[in-house]
């Protein structure tokens, strides 16, 4: 019995003992970064790891609200590479979380695509952040079951296609389709604006099943819905070859709102250096080429595009009348207010 | 007459809480089976644990965060626990009965307060989190079971036993060694597996106190919602549950070993 006590009181110090040096370790040579689930192919992560002879350590988050809490909260001290949204990176500018980016370290500033760069307003002349990828809601259309349709948010009028359709369970997201679709911005604080569109929604509502932003991907793989709005990629993922075959996925027209995901250096980022050789490595043209590969989602980099070998879901033009959602700051009770009585 | 109506009564309700304890992992099963992505079944694959064993780095090094912090934190929670029921229940000194109260209060804490209120103070005294602090956390809330499992043992023990020891001469660490822990090591190990569990399964704590490089196991599963979880996860639960039944009927021998000898 003595010989187990002194066994578990010697696991209790190597454990102690592993505790402190892994904290101690913070200093080595090591590029901490805080991402979205499955945004980077693990094997561009490797290829960086063995590029650079460095270790990345990844952690991963689901939605800007989480990263900004955690981050707030003090719980994630020490990462150096985040990935927020635009209004994500305009909350974290101006609560002095990000450490500017110096330009001239950045070797494809150029390469990026004006018709993207000239939307953005979170970050004027990309001073904090840079662009990581760009993409937009659509919508997704099982053309086993409906033949004929026009490519439009007015989809979810048809009374037809009643109870197998679904929208996002996003307040911006549904809102600024129906305020596009209306030829309003999806960033308006104009009341009647936001009336007028909540009365198209709630038209809308009468022939969606529900708001879904979880599990509308499946639903649609297994044939239960038929016409889903959302991000493609999570459409995709889910779908079998054959069923990619009979999906026509669009952006609708008259644009809806988009998004802009991008690379911060933290303030508190202790490898800078090799965070920019990250922000680098991502868009060196065949790397990001891959990387849009796999996401199916169009480049933002122009000289990657010669390198792409999978045709993404949408293009860049598709966007061309879309617009980047802003932080609503005070203004967002408005539109929650009015979410609420579309979900009730 | 009444007697069969009560047969069939029993026999239904065992049956269909058996059905809703493991129909849920039959279908887990299932579909790790299933070649497709989707709920569709299509057909028999073993590619969801080919891209388990082949492709899923971060998710192996979510696993054995999850497995170094249950493992770690199972063991000092056990030392700790049982010293502190021993001598909870052996010593009299000022104060007791507040220790006994304050030290089983966590236990009736929500998690969320406890997840909160360590978040605060971690930060509050800038201490880095990473897998350390996820250590000391899991530590702590695991402590008021074992406390819990072990004095309950204590509780029916018979305290002539030591006060024989005593009188024959043993000293009082002796004592510990030869009766007193011998004699709960039932307790112990049930005390060890339940926190073992209790922090492999954390997801509330771990969620507000996790940092750079201390993903376990559930915080990541929770992380792959954005994609809808992945089959690689049924494949792995299906292991998971493999090994967990292995374990436990090893040490349904393995304690009535310990209780023989």
């Amino acid at each position: 019995m003595k010989k187990i006590l002194i066994n578990l009181i010697i696991i209790l110090l190597l454990v102690l003992l592993y505790g402190c040096t892994n904290s101690s370790k913070n200093t080595d040579n090591k590029l901490y970064i805080y991402n979205w689930t499955y945004y980077i192919p693990d094997q561009v992560i490797k290829d960086f790891e063995t590029k650079y002879n460095v270790k990345v350590v990844y952690d991963v988050y689901t939605s800007n609200e989480e990263m900004y809490a955690k981050l707030k909260a003090g719980g994630a001290k020490g990462y150096d590479l985040v990935f927020p949204s635009g209004d994500f990176v305009k909350i974290m500018i101006s609560s002095g979380m990000l450490s500017p980016i110096d330009s001239t370290k950045i070797a494809s500033f150029n390469l990026l695509d004006p018709l993207i760069t000239s939307k953005i307003a979170y970050d004027p002349g990309l001073k904090y952040s840079f662009p990581y990828m760009v993409g937009a809601a659509g919508i997704s259309v099982n053309k086993k079951y409906i033949k004929k349709f026009s490519k439009s948010a007015r989809i979810f009028e048809n009374t037809a296609l009643k109870n197998k359709m679904t929208l996002l369970d996003d307040m911006r997201e549904v809102l600024g389709l129906a305020l596009k679709e209306l030829g309003y911005s999806v960033n308006t604080f104009d009341k009647g604006q936001l009336e007028e569109a909540k009365q198209l929604v709630l038209k809308w509502k009468q022939n969606i099943v529900k708001f879904d932003a979880e599990s509308f991907g499946k639903g649609f793989a297994a044939g239960e819905f038929w016409v889903v709005h959302g991000y493609s990629e999570n459409v995709f993922l889910e779908l079998d070859p054959s069923m990619k075959a009979q999906t026509e996925f669009f952006i609708p027209p008259k644009g809806g709102p988009m998004y802009i995901d991008s690379m911060v250096i933290l303030k508190d980022s202790k490898h800078k250096d090799l965070a920019y050789k990250f922000i680098n490595f991502i868009h060196e043209p065949q790397v990001y080429a891959k990387i849009v590969d796999y996401l199916k989602i169009p480049a933002i980099n122009m000289e990657a595009r010669k390198f792409v070998t999978v045709s993404p879901n949408y293009n860049i033009i598709d966007l061309k009348n879309c617009e980047l959602k802003e932080d609503l700051g005070e203004g967002v009770e408005l539109y929650n207010k009015i979410w609420e009585e579309i979900r009730i | 007459m009444n007697h069969t109506k009560r047969g069939i009564f029993t026999t239904t309700m065992v049956i269909l809480t058996l059905l809703f304890f493991y129909l849920p992992m039959a279908v887990l099963l299932l579909y790790s089976f299933n070649s497709s992505k989707s709920m569709v079944i299509t057909g028999f694959s073993l590619k969801w644990y080919n891209e388990l064993f082949t492709n899923s780095p971060f998710l192996w090094k979510a696993v054995s965060n999850s497995l170094i912090i249950a493992v770690s934190s199972a063991f000092s929670a056990v030392l700790i626990g049982t010293l502190g029921a021993i001598g909870l229940r052996w010593y009299s000194f000022k104060l007791k009965n507040l220790f006994q109260i304050i030290s089983m209060l966590p236990l009736l804490l929500p998690e969320i307060i406890l997840g909160v209120a360590l978040l605060i103070f971690f930060s509050a005294f800038s201490f880095p989190q990473n897998l350390f602090t996820v250590y000391l956390s899991h530590i702590t809330f695991n402590i008021p079971f074992v406390l819990l499992i072990v004095m309950a043992r204590l509780e029916e023990f018979d305290s002539t036993l030591l006060e024989a020891a005593r009188d024959l001469g043993a000293r009082e660490i002796d004592v510990l060694m030869k009766i007193l822990i011998p004699l709960t090591m039932p307790a112990i190990i049930a005390a060890l597996l339940m926190s073992f569990t209790l922090s492999l399964e954390d997801f509330v704590i771990t969620f507000f106190i996790s940092g750079p490089g201390s993903t376990t196991l559930p915080i990541y599963i929770y992380s792959m919602i954005r994609f809808g979880v992945s089959p690689v996860i049924n494949a792995l639960s299906v292991l998971i549950v493999l090994a967990t039944i292995v374990l436990s009927l090893f040490l349904s021998k393995f304690s009535k070993y310990i209780i023989n000898h």
